[in-house]
């Protein structure tokens, strides 16, 4: 395959933001981009596609001004016949325009396939057609971000039909996917997979997936393997300060064995005390919900978890997992609920001061779904261990050893220094998840703790989260990586979560 | 040191507050005469020491507040929470002008009586007063802040862990994310105390009350403005509206007058402009 390739600087206010010298992408190949979150994937791809203001970010490309990459003839070839979904579809979307006008707008008026698309795009949701929001403008009536980004994949694969109608063979393209099913669950990714890769099985193009889902890989492999010659896995890493990075091609048997190795572990927890009961039947926000045993939803379970076990709540987006973790942790209040954490009862009557005092961080501590949030980003990266209920306070070096825990950089003085909201994503999430490991409580609540984390730092986390099971810690884990948590954690401590209807109650 | 540029419109307009004080200065102790340039020098000194009083009260009262009325909320204390919202209330309704006089009358009444005699401690409690009826827009500030953390994961995250809500209200939530809100509340709090006090003190000094004696309070730009040295240099101003070959003895005969004038009037405009600066700074 040919490979174009690119030397990328990004800098911002005299900042850089990101530097790279080996960037490429298979030409008419399907290049899969992994990498931490907030380390570049994005920016590095819009620089390449010509898509950065360069009155707001000052780029070069190959040593050239951006100006002179814009008005590069490959790059002006290049817009003809591509595409770029963005990571957050809201921002793609133009709130004046009504959802069927956008999906109809320039070039894609041509398309004679999209009731074809949506239709294939909306059937598996089982919510029938998407004539429900062509008609809607994006603000004020607001489509879930599945749909959003269901739209977003939509005007993509009308591209692509245009493309692979057209004559021009040989033409520049580039279809860049940047997370395309990151607000869709694993069904809906392999649907999107299975439309994108059958469209290049009838002529290849450009595509370069950026995502942070590893299990993807295994997904090319069960169901596309024939095109495995025609696919490359690459991974931005951090190379040095000052935001160089590095792209270099990612072994997928590097995720595939150390899958295999995880799934042949046994885990046996030993007979140990209960971390959490909680009652299979609980109402909250006027939904009666309930935990099952099973994924068909026959067997009705409550969940209980010793210490030295992992379980592992599983529902499709919106269901509530993240409501059942709150809950857990009283900082949701059900309407009705009976659970006990580690022999104190709690239900929905329970006043918070019992949590306060007998809980939150004594019996059991939770990592919150998005560090960003999650994490004072003002405070320095040495503060985040302070005011912890520890033993012992930690002291420079003690910092230093935790934060060693799941950085594998030399912790310098000017990292301790550094403000949390300058860092990227994926450091952001590591300090979210030490901040909640550092804590010796017998229950710990983990609420999608590998988001945005590239692959090694994923097998850190996974061995550090192993080294608190022996400890003889509880964790609760919720994630969409479900490809992992099948192979870390027993099927008898997998639990689905589902609103009660009728046949299910 | 970018912080301190003078690209950046809150640090040239105290660049240019500091360097009209400067200038003012130097003409005064060219132009005005010993006993009147002492009085000016006094008054401006006890103006600004007093508004800095109020900066270090308001800051206690409305840190103190907020806290107080952080805990009977969280901790679902009802009956203290609407008392002390009532108290609130009610000092929020006496309009700002109104409470500080009444504040300073009691003062000028204690000096009088002999009661209160060292600046030491007048000034603390001029300020304390002044603070009572400026303290509830630090308060909103600042539950404002809280109530905008407390909606994000970041307040449950840190709650969570087991780390004290006291810590996560006062360091990580005042400190860490509002102190630039809060210092530049302060210094639009700087200019309101500057401008409260002249209004009050000239409304004293001219004469509220004969049972008033504004000789019993310390001087200060107010009640400079107030004398009658400081009328006439006032009127002169007047004067060279109709007659402009008079502007020349402006600046040299009626100095007084015009520098206490010229200092209230500049220095609420630099606190204006350094505080919109700020703003646009920080982005607040």
């Amino acid at each position: 395959m040919n490979e174009p390739l690119f030397q990328i600087r990004i800098a911002s206010g005299g900042r850089t933001l990101v530097t790279v010298d080996d960037f490429a992408f298979a030409h008419n190949g399907i290049t899969f981009l992994f990498g931490e979150s907030g380390i570049g994937k994005s920016l590095i791809s819009k620089a390449v596609y010509g898509l950065i203001d360069p009155g707001e970010l000052s780029v070069s490309v190959n040593g050239r001004p951006y100006h002179e990459h814009l008005n590069d003839p490959w790059t002006r070839a290049l817009k003809l016949n591509s595409f770029f979904v963005f990571q957050e579809p809201s921002s793609h979307l133009n709130p004046l325009m009504t959802i069927a006008a956008q999906i109809r707008e320039g070039s894609l008026e041509k398309c004679a396939s999209e009731q074809e698309i949506l239709k294939t795009l909306w059937q598996a949701s089982g919510e029938g057609a998407a004539g429900r929001i062509l008609d809607i403008f994006p603000k004020p009536y607001r489509p879930s971000g599945g749909e959003k980004q269901r739209v977003l994949l939509a005007m993509a694969f009308k591209k692509i039909d245009i493309l692979l109608q057209s004559p021009s063979a040989g033409a520049q393209t580039l279809f860049v996917f940047d997370e395309p099913t990151g607000s869709l669950d694993n069904a809906y990714r392999n649907l999107f997979l299975k439309m994108l890769l059958e469209k290049y099985r009838s002529r290849p193009f450009t595509i370069l997936i950026i995502t942070h889902d590893y299990s993807i890989i295994s997904e090319v492999y069960r169901s596309h393997r024939d095109l495995a010659p025609r696919v490359r896995f690459s991974e931005l890493s951090r190379k040095g300060p000052d935001g160089q990075v590095t792209c270099h091609a990612f072994s997928p048997e590097q995720y595939l064995t150390w899958l295999e190795r995880a799934r042949a572990e046994t885990r046996a927890a030993g007979e140990r005390g209960a971390a959490l009961e909680f009652g299979s039947q609980f109402t909250v926000f006027a939904r009666p919900m309930r935990l099952f045993a099973d994924a068909a939803h026959m067997h009705p379970a409550d969940l209980l978890i010793r210490r030295g076990e992992m379980a592992y709540v599983k529902a499709p987006s919106g269901v509530g997992k993240t409501t059942l973790a709150k809950i857990v942790m009283g900082l949701v209040r059900p309407e009705r609920v009976s659970m006990r954490i580690e022999g104190v009862e709690l239900n929905e009557k329970t006043p918070l001061a019992v949590w306060q005092k007998h809980v939150w961080g004594k019996r059991a501590g939770m990592v919150f779904q998005h560090a960003d949030e999650a994490l004072n980003v003002q405070a320095r990266v040495r503060e985040i261990f302070r005011g912890l209920p520890l033993r012992n306070r930690l002291g420079r070096d003690g910092v230093r050893a935790n934060l060693g825990l799941l950085f594998d950089t030399e912790i310098t003085d000017a990292f301790l220094a550094k403000r949390i909201g300058y860092l990227s994503g994926g450091q952001k999430q590591r300090l979210n998840l030490l901040r909640t490991l550092a804590l010796d409580t017998a229950l710990l609540i983990l609420d999608e703790p590998l988001n945005g984390l590239d692959f090694d730092t994923t097998t850190r986390v996974l061995d550090a989260l192993e080294k608190k099971r022996r400890a003889g810690s509880a964790l609760l884990m919720i994630s969409h990586n479900e490809e992992i948590f099948d192979a870390l954690v027993e099927q008898s401590s997998v639990y689905y979560l589902a609103e009660q209807t009728p046949k299910a109650g | 040191m970018r912080a301190f540029s003078f690209s950046n419109r809150d640090i040239r307009w105290l660049a240019v507050w500091l360097s009209g004080l400067a200038a003012v200065a130097l003409w005064d102790g060219l132009f005005l005469n010993r006993p009147a340039l002492a009085l000016v020098v006094e008054g401006f000194l006890n103006t600004v020491v007093i508004a800095l009083l109020v900066l270090v009260f308001t800051l206690a009262y409305g840190w103190a507040t907020t806290l107080c009325l952080h805990f009977f909320q969280t901790r679902s204390r009802h009956a203290p929470l609407l008392i002390a919202t009532f108290i609130l209330n009610v000092i929020r309704s006496i309009p700002q002008v109104v409470g500080v006089l009444i504040g300073y009358v009691l003062i000028a009444q204690l000096t009088g009586a002999g009661a209160l005699s060292r600046n030491a401690v007048v000034f603390p409690l001029m300020a304390a007063i002044m603070s009572l009826f400026i303290f509830l827009e630090m308060v909103d500030l600042m539950r404002e802040r809280i109530a905008h953390f407390r909606k994000l994961d970041f307040y449950s995250a840190m709650l969570v862990c087991g780390i004290k809500e006291s810590r996560i209200v006062n360091f990580d939530i005042l400190w860490k994310n509002s102190r630039t809100h809060i210092l530049n509340k302060l210094i639009s709090v700087f200019g309101m105390a500057v401008f409260l006090q002249c209004s009050v003190d000239f409304v004293i000094s001219v004469g509220l009350s004969t049972d008033v004696s504004p000789v019993d309070l310390p001087v200060t730009l107010g009640s400079l403005l107030a004398k009658i040295d400081s009328k006439q240099d006032i009127l002169a101003i007047g004067h060279a509206l109709t007659h402009p070959d008079y502007v020349g003895h402006l600046f040299f005969t009626h100095l007084q007058g015009l520098t206490v004038a010229f200092l209230i009037v500049f220095t609420l405009m630099c606190m204006y402009f350094i505080s919109n600066g700020f703003s646009e700074r920080h982005r607040l």
